[in-house]
């Protein structure tokens, strides 16, 4: 679906949210996933809290045993999904705990 | 305001693997038509509801199509409001009869699901969420587990009383022969079935679901009837994050509050209820935000039994859709057809003794679009 210009746009501003301390909120563990996602089931994706706002993220780096609620967590960058029709590898935001 | 609920139709619901979306369409407008004893030419205005066809199969223009596949010259519009698609195209349908601009319009709510794969519908349901909703991996069953679990932190309910609801909704739908799922199931089955997103579990989950519901609705004639009174439309956010809370659909108490003013009745006054029960917390949440019990006491509510048949106030006597099935813009066309029979009484073995006024709750996404009607006899 991203085309290689939706992806450059996205990338454009993803260094103004790299590095950012936060809380989680609430997580599940995600067993039947969209299409691009499907081989990394179950995976967990919370709400995170920043200063001023919430974002929805994925949780990397950890077990499901290892999350509390509001535990400090830092944004890092990684590959979202699967390489569409055109082989772009699309990176974005996830967290992992602090 | 009064509207004539002047025919209803309503196809089967379930994996129809012989139908397509235009036959599906096309039965329920016809059984809708011909209950309301108007013909054709009388139709003057066709809304079709729907969410998903031009993704899944790149037919769009559905306004046309289904219009021309009728034999109906008159204006034809397909609207899209994810899952409350149905619902909207029924407020809208009814604001051009009070504009005037028609007299006898068709609502039509259509969804052709199972020729697609689960990832597939997973990926298609999503564009009724959030850039970094898509971004995150989340699906649908994820965002609103992701409120259940708020539920359960914040007021202490449990995975109990959810299935409850699941368990309820099966046994109200057992009673429906249109429904995917006329059976009933036990408390174990629910909570022993696979985990979807923790912690739901697949019986917590609407299905995927072939179907159409379909009405007519008229200006007043002064003739005895089922009339809709009440139509409110509320938005939100479209992602869930942004929201200030994460434990209630503020869109619900907006467009509730609008129609029950419309209607002139509150909560109280509601004998039935069709709400949009995608996920069993859903139902939960339905109703404390339209008021039927207070913020936090959704779950023991559904325990105490006042939601079943024979109780206080039954909700989703089709089943919902849960176990009637979530053709998603046939949905809230379905809960109109729904209410307009048990105030016809002619809900069968489901019928709620004493009905006279009911509400449909329709919701889009995660609670970015609430659509309520309020029918009165």
């Amino acid at each position: 679906m991203s085309s290689p210009v939706q992806i450059w746009r996205l990338h454009k501003n993803l260094h103004n949210y790299l590095n950012k301390v936060g809380r989680l909120v609430v997580w599940t563990k995600i067993f039947v996933a969209p299409e691009g996602f499907e081989h990394q089931t179950p995976y967990l994706v919370g709400i995170m809290q920043f200063d001023n706002q919430r974002l929805p993220l994925q949780i990397v780096n950890c077990e499901e045993k290892d999350l509390k609620v509001n535990m400090k967590v830092i944004t890092v960058i990684r590959k979202i999904g699967k390489a569409k029709s055109e082989d772009v590898i699309e990176y974005g935001l996830k967290v992992k705990p602090l | 305001m009064k509207i004539r609920v002047a025919g209803t139709g309503l196809t089967k619901f379930g994996e129809l693997w012989n139908k397509d979306l235009l036959d599906l369409a096309l039965d329920a407008s016809n059984q809708a038509i011909n209950e309301s004893r108007l013909t054709k030419n009388d139709i003057d205005g066709v809304f079709v509801a729907n969410m998903l066809h031009g993704k899944l199969t790149g037919q769009d223009h559905l306004g046309a199509l289904v219009a021309s596949s009728l034999g109906i010259k008159g204006a034809s519009f397909r609207i899209e409001g994810a899952c409350a698609s149905g619902g909207m195209a029924v407020h809208l349908a009814i604001q051009s009869l009070l504009a005037g601009t028609y007299q006898n319009v068709l609502v039509v709510g259509a969804e052709k699901m199972t020729d697609a794969t689960s990832s597939q519908i997973t990926s298609a349901l999503m564009g009724a969420g959030g850039e970094e909703e898509r971004r995150a991996g989340l699906t649908f069953p994820a965002l609103y587990a992701l409120m259940a679990k708020m539920h359960m932190q914040k007021y202490g309910t449990t995975r109990k009383h959810m299935a409850l609801v699941s368990v309820k909704n099966h046994y109200h739908a057992s009673m429906n022969e249109k429904a995917q799922f006329p059976f009933e199931v036990t408390m174990e089955k629910v909570l022993e079935s696979p985990v979807i997103s923790s912690p739901f579990t697949l019986f917590d989950a609407s299905p995927i679901t072939d179907g159409a519901g379909a009405i007519v609705l008229s200006t007043d004639n002064g003739q005895p009837g089922v009339f809709i009174t009440g139509s409110g439309v509320a938005t939100d956010t479209v992602d869930l994050a942004s929201r200030k809370s994460l434990t209630e659909i503020v869109a619900t108490k907006e467009a509730s509050g609008k129609a029950l003013k419309q209607a002139g009745v509150e909560i109280k006054d509601i004998k039935v209820a069709e709400v949009h029960d995608c996920f069993t917390i859903a139902e939960i949440l339905a109703m404390e935000d339209l008021g039927f019990c207070k913020k936090g006491e959704g779950g023991e509510f559904v325990q105490k039994g006042h939601t079943r048949l024979g109780g206080n106030i039954p909700v989703n006597t089709s089943g919902g859709l849960k176990a009637c099935g979530h053709p998603v813009a046939a949905t809230g066309v379905k809960q109109i057809i729904e209410v307009t029979h048990q105030l016809q009484k002619r809900a069968g073995k489901r019928q709620v003794q004493g009905a006279n006024i009911g509400l449909t709750h329709n919701v889009g996404g995660s609670g970015a679009t609430v659509v309520v009607h309020i029918l009165q006899t």
